[in-house]
């Protein structure tokens, strides 16, 4: 439903103004001379820089909403946007009968967003968005209403480096290959991320205002106007290749879903790395086409101020519009603990699965942090075509961070660097952190990050497993398999069983056995 | 022989030593009738008869679904050969006879007994001895005309073969069962005939190991078949 509201950009920029005017005091006339946003200063940039593999840097926790860094002023970090609500009206709800639920929470429609089937309700920025909702859910000509909830990533950053691959063996992926070497361009697999290294660009950006990553850190101060260096990653495929397709960014509102946070670059390498170049690493698919849709914030993109955030609405858009635009798959390493149901996103999963889009969703990695569901996975036992990923290590048990319950479907590798160290990690080649998170280092040495230089990292979570889901039914695709209920039921009944016998809360229905699955069965055996 | 594969192939064998019993007792309620010529009587062998065939014919899988699911038919030809004896004890005859299924398709997924081929070439072949015990009536009418019934063992070799297999995934066993078959046998000749039989065979507990056989709960490897026979030797 879409009704005349006041511009949302207004209220947020307003919004923002009136936070960085409390917070950085002096600093106010430096941050409004250039408007939130960026601009690509030049086409292209320099070649990418491939700095190897990293393997002597300390293991990081895989990501969960409670140790998920925010560039606030205040360093304090709330699991749904203020301000604002996602509504879903009912389609015979009269113009007067949305005005009438608007009104009750003092709220307004905004225009309507692309891809999205439901609306996004101002309202008062000091109103709990949570009770909001609750209250537009009481009406009858409402579908469902919830907060604008944060969604993040599932992990960390922690052909000849192959070898370092493990998970593939572990999964019999060799000889998964020999059935089905690496799918095929006619499958399109949509990486719904951070972004993606996918082509080269130098971006200018405005930090506009200074912030700390903890309540008690330091304070790292605005850098003004920086133009920032992008490339594509040299092991996913050259930049402006046909190996990218309909590359959108929600976050930015534009064509340009760039990554600056390495997350989605990592994710995408799982998937549909270069594979069999004799150079760096491999992937599941390493022949499908690649969609690169940024969905969710990176540090940089909330230091940069970008227009949107990881919410809700954002990722049901992107759902919705990897399906529109020829997706056959479509992977989630994102999600979020904090928060009630992800109702506009499930409604977008169905959305997509009804266009033949299988989903893959990590399970989340808070096994040791309360063992709080991931909200967008939870619903995926009533929901066939879609699948809830956990993690395995190195010894094929449960890694310690994943996230158990019965909504898990199934497990893959997802590394588990308490057992093995660093290099028990999923290695993918990806934006170098040391170029890229600047945010780490002291005050002093703190300056603009550089997204054309790339290094192989061990990363572990359920975001790293959840590639292996998705590039296996990439390969299941090309095979012949086309429904996604029946690409979930397939891979359900190959896994190899672990744990308690039969589907359990650690493991799903076990272990993705991709050989086994695209064999299927003959006659008698 | 196995208890099960013997459980199934007595009663074949009481039955089919009955079939003659049954055919007197019939007779004797007949009128009495004069004793015909001696040479209109049908050739009563006091000695063994070795004569032997080669066939080709139809067989129709009793797992229907399971080979269709496969190879998209059920049913496919057969082609075999075999070695007849008769016994000097009326039309009693013992039959050793082997023939071959083969057959191209691809490997599958099943799911709610639905199909969906997985582009993954297999190769089924069936081979089956049959040893078969029966009777061959006389009818006095027509002599060139010689019905025949008999029932008797199967083994059943099995095997199954796929692209990217290893040997380990590979089929090949062999099964026990039993078969009735009933035709008849025209001599061209004295030494040169023609026959259709139909056979049932059953093979059961064969095939529902994991494959598609276990989705549709077939574990029959055995069907109906007919047979197209020439036949060489008295």
């Amino acid at each position: 439903m879409s009704l005349s509201s006041p511009p949302r950009h207004a209220v947020r920029s307003a919004a923002v103004v009136a936070l960085v005017a409390l917070w950085t005091g002096t600093s106010h006339s430096q941050i409004n001379q250039s408007p939130r946003s960026r601009a690509v200063v030049q086409e292209i940039g320099l070649p990418a820089i491939d700095r190897g593999l990293h393997d002597q840097d300390p293991p990081r926790d895989a990501r969960t909403s409670g140790n998920i860094a925010h560039a606030t002023a205040s360093g304090e970090a709330l699991p749904y946007v203020r301000g604002s609500i996602i509504v879903k009206f009912k389609n015979d709800a009269t113009r007067g009968a949305v005005s009438a639920a608007t009104a009750q929470v003092a709220g307004a429609i905004e225009d309507r967003s692309s891809s999205a089937d439901f609306d996004i309700v101002d309202i008062p920025m000091d109103a709990d968005p949570e009770v909001a909702a609750a209250a537009l859910r009481e009406r009858v000509d409402v579908e469902y209403a919830q907060p604008r909830y944060l969604n993040h990533a599932m992990a960390r950053p922690n052909d000849t480096l192959y070898p370092n691959q493990w998970n593939f063996p572990a999964i019999d992926m060799e000889r998964a290959w020999d059935i089905q070497p690496g799918a095929s361009t006619d499958i399109i697999v949509a990486v719904l991320d951070s972004g993606m290294a996918f082509r080269s660009s130098t971006v200018r950006y405005n930090s506009r205002f200074g912030f700390r990553l903890t309540p008690n850190g330091p304070t790292f101060p605005a850098l003004g106007l920086v133009d920032i260096p992008f490339a594509a990653a040299p092991e996913l495929g050259a930049s402006g290749s046909s190996r990218f397709v309909s590359p959108r960014d929600f976050i930015w509102n534009d064509d340009l879903p760039l990554d600056l946070d390495g997350h989605g670059t990592h994710v995408a390498g799982t998937i549909g790395q270069v594979t069999n170049n004799n150079s760096g690493t491999a992937g599941m698919a390493y022949n499908v086409r690649l969609m690169p849709v940024k969905v969710i914030q990176g540090l940089w993109d909330e230091i940069f101020g970008s227009p949107f955030e990881g919410t809700d609405d954002v990722v049901a858009r992107g759902i919705r519009y990897a399906a529109d635009n020829g997706a056959k798959v479509i992977n989630l390493s994102i999600g979020r603990e904090d928060g009630g149901p992800a109702t506009a996103v499930i409604d977008a999963m169905r959305y997509a699965i009804g266009r033949g889009c299988f989903i893959a969703v990590a399970s989340g990695n808070t096994r040791t942090d309360g063992n709080a569901a991931n909200r967008l996975a939870q619903p995926a036992p009533d929901i066939e075509g879609m699948v809830a990923v956990g993690a395995v290590g190195r010894t094929l048990d449960i890694a310690f961070y994943s996230t158990t319950g019965p909504y898990l479907e199934l497990s893959a590798p997802g590394g588990d660097q308490r057992q093995g160290g660093l290099q028990a990690g999923i290695l993918q080649q990806t934006v170098d952190p040391d170029f890229l998170e600047t945010y780490l280092r002291p005050v002093s040495q703190y300056g603009p990050p550089r997204a054309d230089i790339f290094s192989y990292e061990f990363f572990q979570g359920t975001s790293m497993a959840t590639p292996h889901v998705s590039g296996f039914a990439a390969l299941l695709m090309q095979q012949g398999l086309t429904s996604p209920a029946v690409i979930e039921a397939a891979m359900k009944q190959f896994a190899t069983d672990h744990g308690t016998p039969g589907k359990d809360d650690l493991y799903g229905f076990g272990l993705i056995n991709p050989r086994a699955t695209l064999r299927g069965l003959g006659l008698a055996r | 022989m196995s208890p099960q594969a013997a459980r199934l192939f007595i009663p074949l064998i009481a039955f089919m030593m009955a079939t003659p019993a049954i055919a007197t007792a019939h007779a004797q309620d007949r009128p009495r009738q004069r004793p015909a010529p001696a040479r209109q009587q049908p050739p009563r062998s006091r000695s063994i008869q070795i004569g032997g065939y080669a066939m080709a014919g139809n067989f129709s899988f009793a797992a229907k679904d399971s080979f269709d699911a496969i190879l998209g038919k059920s049913s496919g030809p057969i082609f075999g050969g075999g070695a007849r004896v008769g016994l000097p004890f009326g039309g009693l005859f013992v039959d050793l006879g082997a023939w071959r299924f083969r057959d191209e398709g691809e490997r599958v997924f099943v799911l709610n007994n639905e199909v969906f081929p997985l582009n993954i070439p297999t190769k089924i072949t069936v081979t089956p001895i049959e040893l078969s015990v029966g009777w061959r009536f006389r009818i006095r009418r027509v002599q060139k005309l010689i019905p025949y019934v008999a029932g008797g063992f199967t083994t059943m070799k099995y095997q199954e073969t796929a692209d990217f297999n290893t040997p380990a995934e590979d089929v090949d066993e062999n099964f026990s069962g039993s078969h009735l078959l009933g035709g008849a046998e025209y001599k061209i000749t004295r030494w040169l005939g023609v026959a259709g039989e139909g056979t049932w065979t059953t093979v059961p507990d064969a095939i529902e190991e994991s494959g598609v056989s276990k989705a549709f709960n077939e574990n029959d490897l055995g069907g109906v078949s007919f047979r197209f026979k020439i036949t060489i030797g008295r």
